[in-house]
């Protein structure tokens, strides 16, 4: 068919296809607190297609229009946008609830027969997301029952699937297979929410439309890179996840090494979802495994964080007495390529740390001969590009300069950008952004196969090294930047973590 | 806070809103733009109202200039408002500076505001009314805007003076905001692709500038023409394709501080805007 003219320079937001979203686990935290939120967000900025219908589905018993109350009651808590009665009455007339359990024999009809239902009746055109808010248990028998009724519907599928993938390499390679059974990986849509964040997609603009920073972004000019994920938090009653996880699989495998792979990267050619993801891959798969000296992990005791007495994690509830997983890892990473070869990433990851903070700091060498005498520029550090993630999404940029005054002293000041400053647009939350890519089939920020297994390369090998060794935990005080062997790792090298 | 200076200087103004910086809480202060806006007496109001609801959407330096060409005196009065926008985590600041250019300064409006202009940013100029085409502050100003934004139901004589308009395509990229309140009808007529290939006729009530505009985007897009019949209306109520009502796409600006936040989003030149205007 020819191009439509009428389209050429029309302004107008993309709008998915006709769909309907199926969401597991529709009886849980995640949907309440994130995922609805987010759908009437899109709503409430017409932004989802006319002919559109949600569907819960959990084994808790539930009616629709209990369904629709409790999703209510959970945008005006956890939602940015007030209730607009219209927008939730339109919202509310495609929105359903089926409680069932997909391991009965046929608990999967109900469902199905719904599904046509609303195909015919709000033109929903077969078009499906299938969302996975369960635990990561249940999704392979979510995935067999969708597949093998694949062929009853004609639209297009997606599924999104929650991190953790898998709990290691070869659990997640067997979540692939089950998925790929069924479906091809076009239609897998992973989601690790720190990718919807603006200002983890900054980091690309920062990068890539500012030719005054590549030049510098190599080895040649970058002393390192330190990036810290840093949570002063505890695990929030979510032991039975987190004593199976750990900060390492938490955190360190999706958050932290898509941030690694973001700052290394190369240019991609083009911001479609395979170039970018090619890239991304290309830097997780020459990320170098650190072998046990370069990593440190650690537990929170008890301590004190903003002031308030906070216990260790060995009594945090649910927790075992003796338990020995890791809250905090640091670890010094190459990435062996000809950017970066010979320049550290050092990394870290932490729960109970003194402050919540996500940070990139890429750290320039020194200049080679400041002409000042030593004691004039004893104040001055080298240049810092600070990319702050959150919570003050921005840049800043660390520059020497003369003190005001007789003579020629010199300090470090600061140039700062926030973000909320320049664009006083309400920055949009991670899962709008995602949920509505994946409506529109755009996969550019979600997180490819291949890039999940070179992160469940890398975490497999340090999970390894520490099954050699047991740890002393606990090894930090909550409310303090982490084990002193964490300070170690970079004052070996002549350096020290950047001072917050 | 505000500060009214009378006839004043460009020096002056800079020092006061550099005292005023000074003076300031420490805090963000980035702007993104200098948006200037030629408005004469008549235009007063509905440009104050604009500028209420445009409030922080776009942090920037604004230059009202009011002319008044027989006024007393040549020179120029300013009164300077700096609102302070609270954010989550930070505010902005938002510079407004009103100017009144008496006597010949109103010929010369380009040497008031040039020296205001913030650095390296994108300028844009809003004009009140019809463009005063062929005159040399008109040209002056757009001589030292990126984009110049009209509305042409502000105008009389319309063909002619979109013609002229696309005298300046050349130099200036333009927005027309009523091109941008035809955008709800033209997003729902471009979903009619490919029926609306073989179709004759466009009905539009509302006003005319925005009817034309609408029937010189179908021509020019499908190379054909089409046969136009017009109501008048003070707003775009109903649009009919071949005697189909058209619903226009939710969601997209419409208020008139809406529409103008959107156009100071936009740098490039909008070619599909200029061929319609060609084709009125």
């Amino acid at each position: 068919m020819t191009k439509n003219p009428l389209a050429e320079g029309l302004r107008v937001p993309r709008t998915p296809d006709p769909c309907v979203v199926v969401i597991f686990g529709a009886s849980g935290d995640l949907t309440k607190r994130k995922l609805f939120p987010a759908i009437y967000s899109l709503a409430h900025r017409n932004l989802l297609p006319d002919e559109f219908a949600i569907v819960g589905v959990a084994r808790t018993p539930e009616s629709d229009a209990q369904f629709r109350r409790r999703m209510k009651d959970a945008v005006r808590t956890f939602g940015r946008d007030p209730i607009d009665e219209k927008v939730w009455k339109r919202l509310a007339s495609g929105m359903h609830y089926v409680a069932t359990d997909f391991a009965a024999e046929r608990g999967e009809d109900e469902l199905f027969d719904l599904l046509t239902k609303l195909d015919r009746e709000r033109g929903t055109a077969g078009n499906r997301v299938f969302y996975f808010a369960v635990p990561p248990s249940a999704i392979a028998t979510l995935v067999e029952e969708l597949g093998r009724r694949r062929g009853e519907w004609k639209g297009w599928t997606r599924l999104i699937i929650e991190k953790p993938f898998g709990h290691d390499r070869a659990s997640a390679r067997r979540l692939r297979e089950d998925a790929h059974r069924y479906f091809n990986e076009r239609e897998v849509y992973r989601i690790d929410h720190y990718l919807g964040k603006e200002t983890v997609q900054n980091i690309l603009a920062l990068r890539f439309a500012n030719g005054i920073f590549e030049p510098l972004w190599n080895r040649e000019l970058v002393d390192h890179v330190e990036i810290t994920v840093a949570e002063s938090m505890g695990i929030e009653g979510r032991a039975q996840f987190y004593e199976a996880a750990g900060a390492i699989r938490d955190v360190f495998q999706n958050h932290l090494l898509q941030l690694v792979a973001l700052t290394a990267m190369e240019p991609p050619v083009d911001f479609t979802a395979e170039s970018v993801r090619n890239e991304k891959v290309k830097v997780l798969s020459a990320i170098r495994p650190p072998g046990a000296r370069r990593v440190v992990r650690g537990q929170y005791g008890p301590g004190h964080v903003e002031g308030k007495k906070v216990p260790g994690y060995r009594q945090e509830p649910g927790v075992a007495a003796r338990s020995t997983t890791e809250t905090f890892v640091a670890a010094k990473l190459y990435v062996d390529n000809w950017r970066w070869a010979g320049t550290p990433f050092y990394v870290r990851v932490g729960k109970r740390l003194a402050t919540r903070e996500t940070t990139i700091a890429i750290q320039f060498k020194r200049a080679p001969h400041p002409p000042f005498a030593r004691e004039a520029s004893e104040g001055v550090s080298p240049n810092v590009l600070l990319v702050h993630i959150q919570p003050d999404e921005g840049i800043s940029l660390a520059i020497g300069a003369k003190v005001p005054g007789q003579g020629l002293n010199l300090r470090t000041v600061h140039m700062d950008f926030l973000y909320g400053g320049a664009f006083r647009t309400e920055l949009p939350e991670a899962y709008e952004r995602l949920i509505l890519d994946c409506m529109l089939g755009d996969a550019t920020l979600f997180t490819r196969e291949d890039e999940v297994d070179a992160q469940w390369a890398l975490v497999d090998s340090i999970v390894a090294s520490w099954k050699r060794e047991r740890a002393a935990f606990p090894n930090y005080e909550a409310g303090t930047w982490g084990p002193h062997a964490a300070d170690e790792l970079l004052r070996k090298d002549g350096r020290a973590w950047r001072r917050h | 806070m505000a500060k009214t200076l009378t006839d004043t200087s460009v020096a002056e103004i800079e020092a006061w809103l550099e005292e005023h910086r000074n003076h300031e809480q420490p805090s963000q202060r980035t702007s993104v733009a200098t948006h200037m806006a030629w408005i004469p007496d008549e235009w007063s109001r509905a440009a104050a109202g604009v500028m209420r609801g445009l409030g922080d959407r776009v942090p920037s330096r604004t230059l009202l200039l009011h002319p008044e060409p027989d006024a007393k005196g040549d020179g120029f009065d300013a009164t300077i408002t700096v609102d302070r926008f609270a954010g989550e985590r930070s505010g902005v600041s938002v510079e407004i500076v009103q100017i009144r250019l008496r006597g010949s300064a109103a010929e010369a409006p380009a040497s008031v505001v040039v020296p205001l202009q913030l650095p390296d940013l994108p300028v844009f100029l809003r004009w009140r009314g019809r463009p005063a085409f062929g005159r040399k502050y008109y040209e002056d100003l757009v001589g030292v805007a990126d984009r110049l934004i009209v509305d042409s139901t502000e105008w009389d004589r319309l063909p002619s003076g979109l013609k002229k308009l696309s005298e300046s395509f050349h130099c200036i990229a333009v927005s027309d905001l009523a091109w941008a309140r035809t955008l709800p009808w033209r997003a729902s007529i471009a979903d009619l692709w490919p029926g609306i290939k073989e179709a004759k006729t466009l009905r539009v009530v509302g006003p005319r500038p925005e009817a034309l505009l609408m029937r010189a985007w179908l021509e020019s897009r499908l190379r054909r023409t089409f046969r136009l019949s017009h109501e008048d209306g003070a707003k775009l109520t109903r649009v009919e394709v071949d005697g189909e009502a058209v619903a226009p796409t939710r969601g997209l600006p419409c208020t008139p501080s809406d529409l103008l936040s959107a156009e100071l989003e936009f740098f490039a030149r909008d070619r599909v805007y200029e061929a319609a205007v060609r084709a009125v």
